[in-house]
């Protein structure tokens, strides 16, 4: 019982970081129309300016999440008004070739920078474990699962109250009324695509405590953030909690009670994905 | 307000589809832009409004021209759209897409804009908890007039209102649109329903190969022998 007990929580706690994510990526995918394969690459970049404070100034992790909150938000921005807006009318061949060049591309500057070396950020509380009766669990992923929580209220809040979250939306509709409205569907776009790194960013500051920080960290979590938008239904912002705890739950279970299951993990997204894909052509047919 | 188009050229890659068409609407008036399938009608609406570059001619608000102005900026110096095909926020509900005309437009009078567009509209205010994308024809029609009402434009363009709908439902979306004139909005409506535009229209222009070809009061147009002819069917 305490086994199961354990692993649901395992699986939830690593929910809240992957609905991060991949929140982000819909963002990009559901407004902008962009199909982003360097989106974990801006979760390795946070990974970076948390590891780089932490080393370099002795600062937080906690507060390089506002820092690498507001590096992301940048680096997303240039990004799209240089290299995605160009881009945006093309086929969407090559705006994913584009997105894949950009995550090549990043991963390398990382390597060259700072070498294949996994580097953690390790902090007082980092190996800290709370426990409560015959379970027990780390004090990183439970304050990233609440702050997860936190941001994704956030940005709910963000997008279903405020005037400017309404106009997000709006694009993501319709890309000609919007403009009929005296909405900048340029701006619109550039905040979108900001804020989706902005997400992506303060996972990666995450993972830089709870995994590490390497050039190729933030790969595995695109191909997850892509299940998970997989199975919400592209671009739909409101299923990705659920498709999130989802795919955590899986991952969870596979690795507690298949054999050998620690080895599985990092394929079960593509069973995801699979499955995902199978069942709406189905109820499509 | 007056909106002034003189000589305007454009068209989509090579294929010109406007030679130098010239109107004017001023606030307070209903303009008829009539003309056949394919005569340029939406496409001057999308140039006008900022959707589509022009080739060349202008397009002037108040005699300053809008070269270069983008689609947004001119919804914000008072020029309202009603594109073709509605273009609602379908998974949005009725007073989202309403407060939406209003957002970037006229937000701090939200309140009293929408009770407005209820009173002109009271199916919508009736419906104003549906999706959009559940409305019937008619509904979404009014409802992507009243979206464009809501940001106050003193000048409206409106493609193609009846489209779809039934004889009465076309008169009434029309009726309304004659309404919306007499509060003193500048309507320039586009329309393949002659007859029924004659009707509301305070003067018109036809329209043919992107050019205009014939002007006038309604009387003038509706007694005019080629009108009645090409599109009145008398």
């Amino acid at each position: 019982m305490d086994l199961l007990l354990q692993t649901l929580i395992n699986g939830i706690l690593a929910a809240g970081i992957y609905a991060l994510v991949a929140s982000g990526l819909a963002l990009a995918v559901g407004v902008v129309g962009i199909v982003n394969f360097a989106h974990g690459e801006f979760s390795m970049i946070g990974a970076f300016v948390s590891y780089l404070l932490f080393v370099g100034a002795g600062i937080d992790p906690l507060i390089s999440l506002g820092l690498a909150a507001l590096v992301l938000f940048l680096v997303g921005a240039i990004t799209y008004y240089g290299l995605i807006r160009p881009v945006l009318a093309a086929p969407e061949l090559n705006q994913m070739l584009l997105t894949f060049g950009i995550s090549v591309a990043l991963q390398n500057i990382a390597l060259l920078l700072f070498g294949a070396d996994t580097r953690v950020v390790s902090t007082s509380y980092q190996g800290a474990t709370i426990a409560l009766g015959g379970i027990s669990f780390g004090v990183p992923p439970f304050a990233a699962f609440v702050l997860s929580v936190g941001l994704l209220g956030a940005l709910y809040w963000f997008l279903g109250k405020t005037r400017l979250g309404f106009a997000v939306r709006a694009v993501a509709q319709n890309r000609l009324a919007p403009g009929l409205l005296g909405i900048e569907t340029q701006q619109i776009y550039l905040l979108a695509f900001g804020l989706s790194a902005a997400l992506a960013g303060i996972a990666g500051v995450m993972l830089s405590v709870m995994l590490y920080a390497s050039p190729t960290v933030g790969f595995a979590y695109t191909l997850k953030a892509f299940a998970i938008i997989v199975m919400a239904g592209l671009g739909n912002l409101r299923g990705v909690v659920p498709a999130a705890i989802i795919l955590a739950l899986a991952e969870a279970f596979v690795s507690t009670y298949v054999p050998g299951g620690g080895g599985w993990v990092e394929a079960v997204f593509f069973l995801v994905i699979f499955l995902a894909l199978t069942w709406r052509s189905w109820r499509l047919s | 307000m007056k909106l002034t188009v003189t000589d305007l050229t454009a068209g989509y890659g090579k294929a010109q589809v406007l030679f130098g068409l010239g109107l004017e609407v001023a606030e307070g008036e209903l303009v008829a832009l009539l003309g056949a399938n394919g005569a340029g009608k939406t496409t001057a609406l999308r140039t006008i409004s900022g959707l589509l570059k022009p080739w060349s001619g202008s397009v002037a608000l108040d005699g300053q021209s809008l070269l270069g102005v983008s689609a947004a900026r001119r919804a914000r110096l008072g020029l309202g759209h009603v594109p073709e095909g509605r273009q609602l926020f379908s998974l949005m509900s009725v007073e989202e897409n309403l407060l939406l005309g209003a957002a970037f437009l006229a937000w701090p009078s939200k309140s009293d804009q929408l009770e407005r567009i209820y009173a002109l509209f009271p199916r919508l205010a009736e419906r104003r908890g549906q999706m959009a994308g559940t409305l019937s024809g008619g509904e979404q029609q009014m409802l992507a007039i009243g979206r464009a009402l809501m940001g106050k434009p003193r000048i409206l363009m409106v493609d193609e209102p009846s489209l779809g709908l039934s004889p009465k439902l076309a008169e009434e979306v029309l009726s309304t649109l004659s309404q919306v004139k007499k509060e003193g909005v500048g309507v320039l409506l586009v329309e393949q329903n002659v007859a029924l535009s004659l009707e509301v229209a305070d003067r018109g222009y036809v329209v043919e190969h992107g050019r205009v070809v014939l002007q006038g009061s309604t009387q003038e147009l509706a007694s005019n022998e080629g009108v009645q002819k090409a599109y009145l069917a008398l």
